[in-house]
């Protein structure tokens, strides 16, 4: 079969592209709509570097076969600033120091996106777990698990 | 290389592009990994995504979940809040939001554990394929599969009385690993000593796997330390445990008596 067309809503605007059988959400945004802040690392769902939002909730993307969801809503990294400022998370991390070498940083920021979306105040250990599937070989952990804190708290006082 | 992707709008046009010789797909957690790895051994791919197949429903203490209802689905479940904690020991909440109950029950062990929790409660798996809808034990299922052309439309469960539910993962890290041992059981007591027992080993065995030594030590025996100890080396004989990356074999049989203690004794 021939590739197919394939509709998503990314980051607010209408995208519309070509898709080879089997073509990943990760590669589409990557290789076709040159979004290229979800990276490419395991490519098995392990490391979630690829992480965006998938009609609002977390995904591996490089677990979705981009076919299959013609017409969904995607929010990746690039969909996040607004109005050319970075948002809460984006700061907390940059004037936290929990960027590191920043392989790991666009997964780890959607995780936390997703997270405070729907829990605006979470725990330490609630932002553990919504991380969990992120990995950050620079085990900058700590940093990360406190900049998502911190994003909350600045989200609550904004 | 993969030369279409289908996704079917109803179950029976499912069944048709299986039965054609596509691999079925639902949450893509395993089947897209095998993709991007080239591994996948098949040409055409029938994701379960439109088939109408999710969604949780409860008749009295009866739940039928649908193959395709995320993990997270249930983890989020009122109806199911038994499941929570396996839910929340099983992978990243990145990847519940994509594997279902479905796809788990094709999971080999140490993951899978959501089919460990189905085997103790005795699950009944819905399957349809050309010739017909059938029903058919989740044991059955997880040592034998699905014939070709199946598709698995839901699994149905009894939710557990209050009490009588228990499991405990022992992994590597608190959370996101596999299992070197899990324990999830239906164990029924009165006059404090146990009338009813179903037990499910995960991690131990190529699938999960009913500890149905361990289960006789328990009938007509209280939930205490050294029953659970007897019960826990008994099950030894019901185990056939494998070296990996998370575990050796002899460790997991090592450690199975106390993490089946554990269970029992709701420790951490």
């Amino acid at each position: 079969m021939a590739s197919q067309v394939v509709n998503l809503r990314v980051n607010e605007r209408s995208r519309e592209f070509l898709a080879a059988p089997g073509t990943s959400l990760l590669s589409s945004l990557r290789d076709t709509l040159g979004l290229t802040a979800a990276k490419r690392g395991c490519a098995q769902g392990g490391c979630g570097t690829c992480t965006v939002l998938l009609d609002g909730r977390a995904v591996m993307s490089c677990l979705v076969a981009v076919q299959t969801v013609d017409g969904a809503s995607v929010r990746t990294l690039e969909g996040v600033a607004r109005d050319g400022a970075l948002d809460e998370v984006q700061s907390a991390f940059l004037e936290g120091f929990a960027t590191q070498c920043g392989f790991c940083t666009p997964g780890m920021i959607m995780a936390a996106e997703a997270l405070l979306d729907r829990n605006p105040d979470p725990t330490r250990d609630e932002v553990v777990e919504a991380i969990s599937g992120n990995v950050c070989r620079c085990t900058g952990y700590g940093p990360i698990v406190d900049a998502i804190l911190d994003a909350a708290a600045r989200r609550a006082k904004a | 290389m993969i030369t279409a992707v289908r996704t079917p709008e109803s179950l029976a046009a499912a069944v048709g592009h299986a039965a054609a010789g596509g691999r079925l797909m639902a949450g893509g957690t395993v089947v897209m990994a095998q993709v991007n790895s080239g591994s996948l051994g098949y040409t055409e791919i029938v994701s379960l995504r439109r088939a109408g197949l999710g969604g949780i429903t409860l008749d009295g203490p009866l739940a039928r979940v649908g193959a395709t209802t995320t993990l997270t689905e249930v983890e989020q479940s009122p109806d199911l809040a038994f499941l929570r904690g396996a839910m929340r020991g099983l992978a990243s909440p990145t990847i519940r939001n994509q594997a279902t109950v479905g796809g788990n029950l094709f999971v080999p062990q140490p993951y899978g554990d959501l089919a460990v929790c189905l085997l103790a409660l005795d699950a009944t798996v819905e399957v349809t394929g050309p010739d017909g809808s059938r029903e058919v034990p989740v044991g059955v299922v997880l040592a034998n599969g699905v014939a070709p052309g199946e598709v698995v439309t839901a699994v149905r469960l009894a939710v557990p009385a209050p009490g009588t539910w228990f499991h405990h993962k022992a992994m590597r890290r608190r959370l996101n690993s596999a299992a070197i041992v899990a324990v999830a059981a239906v164990v029924d007591t009165a006059g404090g000593v146990v009338t009813s027992a179903r037990i499910a080993l995960g991690g131990v065995a190529p699938r999960p796997v009913r500890a149905v030594s361990a289960e006789s030590v328990l009938i007509g025996r209280p939930l205490e330390s050294e029953v659970l100890e007897r019960a826990g080396r008994a099950a030894r004989a019901d185990i056939s445990p494998s070296d990996d990356s998370y575990a050796s074999a002899w460790y997991r049989a090592r450690v199975l008596p106390v993490h089946l203690r554990r269970a029992f004794l709701r420790q951490p």
